[in-house]
């Protein structure tokens, strides 16, 4: 799916958590917001989840004005940073969550949820763990149920909040190549959020470095690192 | 051997000498023991003094009877009043940003400061038959001072901020993460509630209940003032308990405080498993140490 | 433009839960403690003045603030040594102790309050051991005091025992590697960081005990000017329909709990700037 974001801004009061920021991204990219803390990227990312509010700006899908739309009819695939897996439910309930909640109409019958639930299992290559309840996984398995609960609903995009961020660094490397191959299986259009750089530079097609509620430079990796526009993108890239 | 024997005098810098450590427990069992149980144990004894059959055909009586039934049916309106509004306070303050935040939770806390008596007396002067709404209710056929709904009422004053204060730092602690992810799934507000929000609360909410209950059934300042103390009508437990002994009749009243008292042993006893058992699920000062 | 007052939020169930708990509070406790503000101010201050300056009721006011304030102190020492114990001591019955403390959360007012008098009666279990050396606890003042004490007690435990299980013990070996003694590690070191929650207990436990009920009128003997406390007033002013005086005793009191409010507030922002927690 195509994005726009059209001049959008939000302010939290007296401090603005982005200035009118304006972004296209290509459907069935792969793109990440780059940025330190407070960069306002976080902001942005939960604003095409409808999580949040703009103060300003339109948000367009397919060129449709999307703005309005609530949380659920967004369709968004959203994974959180600490993953907000339902403690409560075993990995299998959380993964058939958004089907299940589906009014009666349109929901699955129960065979085909399973199915489903299974088959992403398989995709995240952790078939077998239905049953454990998410206290007893690791942060790496949370991470990978986290997306394969975003994919159950058959989302339009993925949205990713510091996916990798509170991972060790091994398994860090080895979900970065696990979020690539899921992109490229699934062709959806992707954004994820992140303060590292090389994790950005490595991972997408497309950066999008944010300093202090603006958009500082956007540009393939190696023009980034190539041509920095900015002082700041240039210190921050560490070019 | 001389390793043991080091072993043995070694104490931690963090730890007191053996001695004052153990005249600290004994003061601390002793000061429990008169201040607490012995009010327990008399409580018993004075109810058994006559034998069990005396002590159970004291409450055998029609307006004994009703004190048990009106009682019961006043925690039944109180409570479940007070979770549909600690639920909604505790979602709306730890759920939205929104100014006056602390000055809604000092607001909601309020009963908690306001001695019974005077809580009682508001709702004297707001509708007792001698106020504008007071007569005009008592004119419709529906009085609320001396009657059910001004016992009600003024229960539900004093309980009311024991489950919104149980549920709000669970949520704060909780974050709003996992209630938005039901959202992004798809989830309506209700499903979100139900599937994600009161899983989640469950054990706290509970804990909130218990307190709520046994403060709602043993009411006494504010209801005693609401009440009128019509026998066998408004007279809610504890109120009997104050008649029954003021009319000398020992075993009845402290048959009827016996009751009481066990249901109070029996909320401890289910807050302390919460707390052994379910420590996650409380707020942080709620853990058992 | 400074701050909104609300922002807006994709969460669901604002207007319901904004709705239900602005009504409720209004209509339960706002709209009440309105009316009994509203009886005081067309009473007039002259008449809540006269009402409150006689000597039954200053005695009344004063016996309840006093005997609260001796209750509170008793139940800060005894408090902060409970709370100590329970949390720091390992020792057979601990569970049992730590759940007694709350007894007095659970147990009904009138309930304690008859079960302390047959106790300190001069024919119950312990009044009659008083009697022997001369002294009446029941119907005296002393048994006020116990009753206060009684149902403040679970306050200052409650508060400093989750203090207590957050220090951090490397800063007492700290204080010891410097070498202090034991004594003087718990007096300079662990005390000041217990201080701020045990002064919201104590605040907490005086609160409740200038409102107390239930539990004293049994106790107490209620002898105008000697017994008789504060709330106890406000029942017979209603019981002879003065509510003009009621009114004014109730908001009387009701100004001495918001004072009391405020410091409690007050200490605890006080101990937030200090430490941090409470």
């Amino acid at each position: 799916m195509h994005i726009q974001i059209d001049e959008i801004s939000r302010d939290f009061g007296a401090t603005a958590a982005l200035t009118p920021v304006s972004l296209n991204i290509p459907s069935g990219a792969l793109v990440a917001l780059l940025g330190p803390s407070g960069s306002g990227k976080t902001t942005l990312l939960r604003i095409l989840g409808g999580l949040e509010y703009p103060s300003s700006g339109r948000v367009l899908f397919d060129g449709q004005d999307a703005t309005g739309l609530s949380v659920q009819e967004r369709r968004a695939g959203f994974v959180f940073q600490s993953y907000a897996l339902f403690r409560h439910m075993t990995v299998f309930e959380n993964i058939a969550y958004g089907l299940r909640a589906r009014p009666r109409a349109q929901r699955p019958p129960r065979p085909e949820i399973a199915r489903r639930v299974t088959k992403l299992l398989e995709l995240i290559q952790l078939p077998g763990i239905g049953d454990r309840y998410p206290s007893q996984l690791s942060g790496g398995q949370r991470q990978r149920v986290a997306l394969a609960r975003a994919l159950a609903i058959e989302p339009r995009m993925l949205l990713l909040d510091e996916p990798f961020g509170a991972l060790d660094a091994r398994v860090r490397k080895e979900l970065r190549q696990g979020l690539r191959d899921i992109h490229d299986e699934t062709g959806l259009t992707t954004v994820f959020v992140t303060h590292d750089q090389e994790e950005a530079m490595e991972l997408a097609d497309l950066v999008v470095v944010m300093s202090m509620g603006r958009i500082e430079q956007i540009g393939k990796p190696t023009d980034i690192r190539a041509r920095p526009a900015t002082e700041f993108v240039r210190g921050f890239i560490g070019a | 051997m001389s390793d043991a024997t080091n072993l043995r005098a070694f104490r931690a810098p963090t730890d007191e000498a053996p001695l004052a450590r153990w005249l600290l427990i004994g003061f601390a069992a002793l000061a429990l023991a008169i201040l607490v149980f012995a009010p327990l144990i008399v409580i018993f004894a004075e109810a058994l003094s006559k034998g069990w059959s005396a002590a159970l055909s004291s409450l055998n009586n029609r307006d004994a009877l009703a004190a048990i039934r009106l009682t019961l049916l006043v925690a039944a309106i109180a409570v479940p009043v007070n979770v549909v509004f600690g639920i909604a306070a505790a979602w709306f303050i730890t759920r939205f940003d929104f100014r006056g935040k602390a000055f809604l939770i000092t607001l909601i806390d309020l009963p908690f400061s306001v001695s019974p008596v005077v809580a009682g007396l508001c709702i004297v002067l707001l509708f007792g038959a001698n106020t504008v709404i007071g007569s005009w209710l008592v004119a419709m056929g529906f009085p609320i001072v001396f009657a059910l709904p001004g016992i009600v009422l003024a229960t539900i004053f004093v309980t009311f901020p024991f489950v919104a204060r149980e549920l709000i730092p669970v949520m704060i602690e909780q974050g709003r993460a996992e209630e938005e992810a039901a959202l992004t799934l798809g989830a309506s507000g209700w499903h979100m509630f139900f599937t994600v929000t009161l899983p989640n609360i469950r054990w706290a909410l509970l804990y909130g209940v218990l307190l709520c209950n046994a403060r709602a059934m043993g009411e006494f300042g504010a209801v005693a003032v609401v009440s009128g103390k019509i026998r066998g009508q408004t007279t809610t437990m504890p109120v009997m308990i104050e008649m029954f002994y003021n009319e000398y009749l020992s075993v009845a009243a402290f048959s009827m405080a016996a009751l009481l008292a066990f249901l109070a042993l029996v909320t401890l006893l289910l807050k302390t498993l919460l707390e052994q058992r379910h420590a996650a699920g409380l707020s942080a000062s709620r853990k058992s140490h | 433009m400074g701050r909104p007052l609300l922002y807006r939020s994709p969460m669901p169930g604002l207007g319901l839960s904004m709705g239900i708990t602005l009504t409720m509070l209004s209509l339960i406790v706002l709209l009440p403690i309105g009316a009994l503000l509203l009886q005081g101010v067309s009473y007039g201050a002259e008449g809540i003045w006269a009402t409150v300056n006689r000597e039954r009721v200053w005695q009344a006011l004063f016996l309840s603030f006093r005997l609260s304030l001796f209750a509170a102190m008793f139940n800060l020492v005894l408090g902060v040594i409970l709370a100590w114990v329970l949390v720091r001591y390992r020792f057979p019955g601990r569970r049992i102790l730590d759940a007694a403390v709350d007894l007095p959360f659970a147990l009904p007012t009138a309930v304690a309050g008859i079960a302390l008098t047959a106790l300190y009666a001069p024919n119950g279990a312990f009044g009659a051991l008083f009697k022997d050396l001369g002294w009446r606890i029941a119907y005296t003042q002393w048994g006020i005091l116990i009753a206060l004490i009684f149902v403040g007690l679970p306050f200052v435990t409650r508060t400093v025992q989750p203090v207590i299980a957050e220090i951090e013990r490397e800063v007492e070996e700290a204080s010891a590697t410097l070498g202090a003694g034991r004594f003087h590690t718990l007096t300079r070191v662990v005390w000041p960081m217990l201080m701020p929650a045990a002064l919201t207990g104590f605040a907490l436990s005086l609160a409740r005990a200038v409102g107390e009920y239930g539990s004293v009128i049994f106790i107490a003997g209620n002898k105008p000017l000697v017994t008789e406390i504060a709330p106890l007033l406000i029942v017979i002013q209603l019981e002879e329909f003065s509510y003009d005086g009621a009114a004014a005793i109730g908001i009387a009191m009701l100004v001495i709990s918001f004072l009391m409010l405020l410091f409690i507030n007050l200490t605890q922002i006080w101990s937030r700037r200090r430490i941090g927690y409470v």
